[in-house]
């Protein structure tokens, strides 16, 4: 007992104070391994902050139009130019970031997490429900995704809201049929059947057993999708379905300026470069995330899903 | 057989999910229709007439039954706005959207597979890595923005502008290319970054295995094991892929054409959305969905032809 008891603070420091410095050393490995992901990751971040603090970032209002400089070219009053009505391109990129990003990740989020849990209900129950939940989630991946949201947000109308949900929507069944295969695999574990036969309730296996299996594929699915999401959102307000205008976001400012008969080239430019920015930094640090967290996700064991059904 | 019914299933899902959400979810069409001033300052009795009219005033149930009969009978329907029926607007511009598929697809296989197969011989080599960054671009780039620079560009320098009517393929090929072209390419380049990542993960995979051991040990030349041996057997999933892909092309090309300024049936679909014309949708998404269904079902009976190993039952 003594030499327990005397044990115990140090493993508490351990875990305690030089917690940051282990995360430090991990994340520095991590970046050693994939420099990429890492160079993804932190322009991810910056795109975050730049979102985050837009008001303090932005040098004018996104809004305010100025009718005596409309259509500049970059100079040194506004760095990317103003547009049709004067408003300063730079300021409205970096508005568009905080939609863009609160739209791409709530969908996501939204999307995933239901799709997961219906996921592992499906793997867990299977039976009657799981054939049933597969037709309706092959019904929901008979559409193009960007179909499907346009539909969707077309239905419950336009707005903040609607573009979310009509992604998220979208975002479901990628979801539900990986986290079903995890859950499949995880329900023959012997520490599931252990719980099955101390008399667990299902609902009660899989909550403690069967969804802390899902956290790492969850987290792999959730990053690969903020770059499909950004896209869709920026491609709905290019088609003028998205969030409405005034609101700045980059699809938006893209349709803005195809208006014009002779586009200004700062315009047409700048938006499309930040979706592009974004959407590859995303997509790296996805990369990343896949290959260190779950190689049950590498290209290979997703290329079998698709093909899937060999029998 | 199996996969056809299943596929008829899933089509039948597709279409009362498509019924539903556009008829049972905005409430009412008449204010979709004519906005809701219109809708406020019309008499009741006119409301009540209009909805008969269009047939919006039977049960759901009796519009869905309908609908599908219609489509049986070869009627889709009309636009609330414009004259001319679903089924004129489909034969109108659906050929030149094909077209733009079809394009696509082959200029997806035609840069993605040379690239992926040189990834594959060399890896972890210059080319390699500059195919993989140029790939990793490309699949992030948005479509509708390239084509937009595209457009801008050809624009700012040589003062070109595609056509804006419809020119069908027979009439006059040259100028039928040059609508099509654009689309076209812009978004076979962006599925042939996925090919070339595919057909590239693949053949490293299959060049690891046995066979392709012996066929070496034979002292085959490395491009003949490559081609002959190793590339049959890696091109089933990139297949596969291409169906899926499919989807991405579909969805796709409904933004590049208006970024192309394009009058193909994505346009009509962004239009019709625009304008809650809900027949039109209703009718369009549908054709959206069967055919990225129904290619998809071609695609795994071709993969079962293929490869012998793999039967449906």
């Amino acid at each position: 007992m003594p030499a327990i008891t005397a044990a115990e603070p140090r493993i508490a420091t351990a875990r305690g104070e030089p917690a940051l410095k282990t995360l430090l050393t991990e994340l520095v490995r991590f970046s050693r391994r994939n420099t990429l992901a890492a160079i993804g990751g932190f322009v991810g971040l910056c795109i975050v902050f730049v979102a985050l603090a837009a008001p303090l970032l932005a040098p004018r209002d996104p809004l305010k139009a100025d009718f005596r400089r409309m259509n500049k070219p970059p100079d040194a009053q506004s760095l990317l130019g103003t547009d049709q009505v004067g408003r300063d391109t730079l300021s409205r990129v970096i508005y568009g970031a905080r939609t863009s990003l609160f739209v791409a990740f709530s969908a996501v989020i939204l999307g995933t997490t239901v799709g997961s849990l219906w996921g592992v209900a499906c793997g867990y129950l299977r039976g009657r429900f799981d054939l049933v939940s597969q037709r309706i989630m092959e019904i929901m991946q008979a559409f193009p995704d960007l179909i499907l949201a346009m539909a969707i947000s077309m239905a419950i109308g336009t707005g903040l809201q609607a573009v979310i949900f009509a992604i998220a929507i979208t975002r479901i069944p990628f979801g539900g049929r990986v986290i079903r295969s995890v859950a499949l695999t995880v329900r023959e574990m012997p520490y599931v059947e252990a719980g099955r036969a101390s008399g667990g309730s299902a609902a009660r296996i899989m909550a403690i057993h069967v969804l802390p299996q899902c956290v790492a594929p969850y987290l792999v699915l959730a990053s690969t999708h903020l770059g499909v999401a950004i896209v869709i959102e920026a491609a709905l307000g290019f088609l003028g379905v998205g969030v409405p205008p005034p609101t700045p976001t980059w699809g938006n400012m893209l349709a803005d300026s195809i208006t014009a008969l002779v586009p200004p080239w700062w315009l047409a430019f700048f938006p499309g470069l930040a979706i592009t920015v974004t959407v590859l930094a995303f997509n790296l640090l996805g990369d990343g995330i896949r290959d260190v967290l779950d190689p049950r996700l590498s290209p290979a064991f997703l290329r079998m899903m698709a093909g899937g059904k060999r029998e | 057989m199996r996969r056809a019914i299943y596929a008829a299933v899933t089509l039948l899902g597709v279409s009362i999910s498509i019924f539903v959400i556009l008829r049972v979810l905005p409430g009412d069409p008449l204010v979709a229709i004519l906005g809701v001033e219109g809708h406020a300052q019309m008499r009741p009795a006119d409301r009540v007439r209009i909805m008969a009219d269009l047939g919006l005033s039977d049960p759901l149930p009796v519009q869905y039954l309908r609908w599908l009969g219609d489509i049986a009978a070869g009627r889709l329907g009309k636009s609330f706005f414009r004259g001319d029926t679903v089924a004129e607007q489909i034969l109108h511009r659906g050929p030149i959207s094909a077209e733009i598929a079809v394009l696509a697809l082959i200029v997806s296989w035609l840069v993605g597979l040379p690239v992926g197969i040189l990834s594959a011989f060399k890896p972890n080599s210059v080319p390699d890595g500059v195919a993989r960054a140029l790939s990793v671009l490309f699949i992030a780039v948005p479509g509708f923005w390239l084509g937009m620079l595209i457009v801008l560009a050809l624009l700012f320098w040589f003062g070109y502008k595609a056509p804006i009517v419809i020119v069908p393929l027979w009439q006059s090929p040259w100028e039928n290319l040059q609508i099509v072209l654009g689309p076209g390419v812009v978004l076979g380049l962006a599925q042939g970054a996925y090919i070339a990542r595919m057909s590239r993960s693949c053949l490293l995979e299959v060049i690891s295995e046995d066979f392709v051991r012996t066929a070496r040990a034979k002292g085959l030349r490395e491009g003949f094991v490559v081609m002959r041996h190793a590339l049959p057997n890696a091109l089933l999933p990139v297949i596969t892929i291409s169906g899926v892909l499919l989807g991405f092309v579909l969805g796709g090309s409904v933004a590049v054409e208006q970024a192309f300024g394009v009058p193909g049936l994505g346009r009509a679909l962004v239009t019709a959305v625009i304008e809650r014309d809900i027949i039109v949708v209703q009718n369009l998404v549908l054709l959206y969905a069967v055919i990225f269904v129904v290619v998809n079902v071609l695609v795994d009976l071709s993969y079962a032809w293929l490869d012998p190993r793999i039967r449906y039952s």
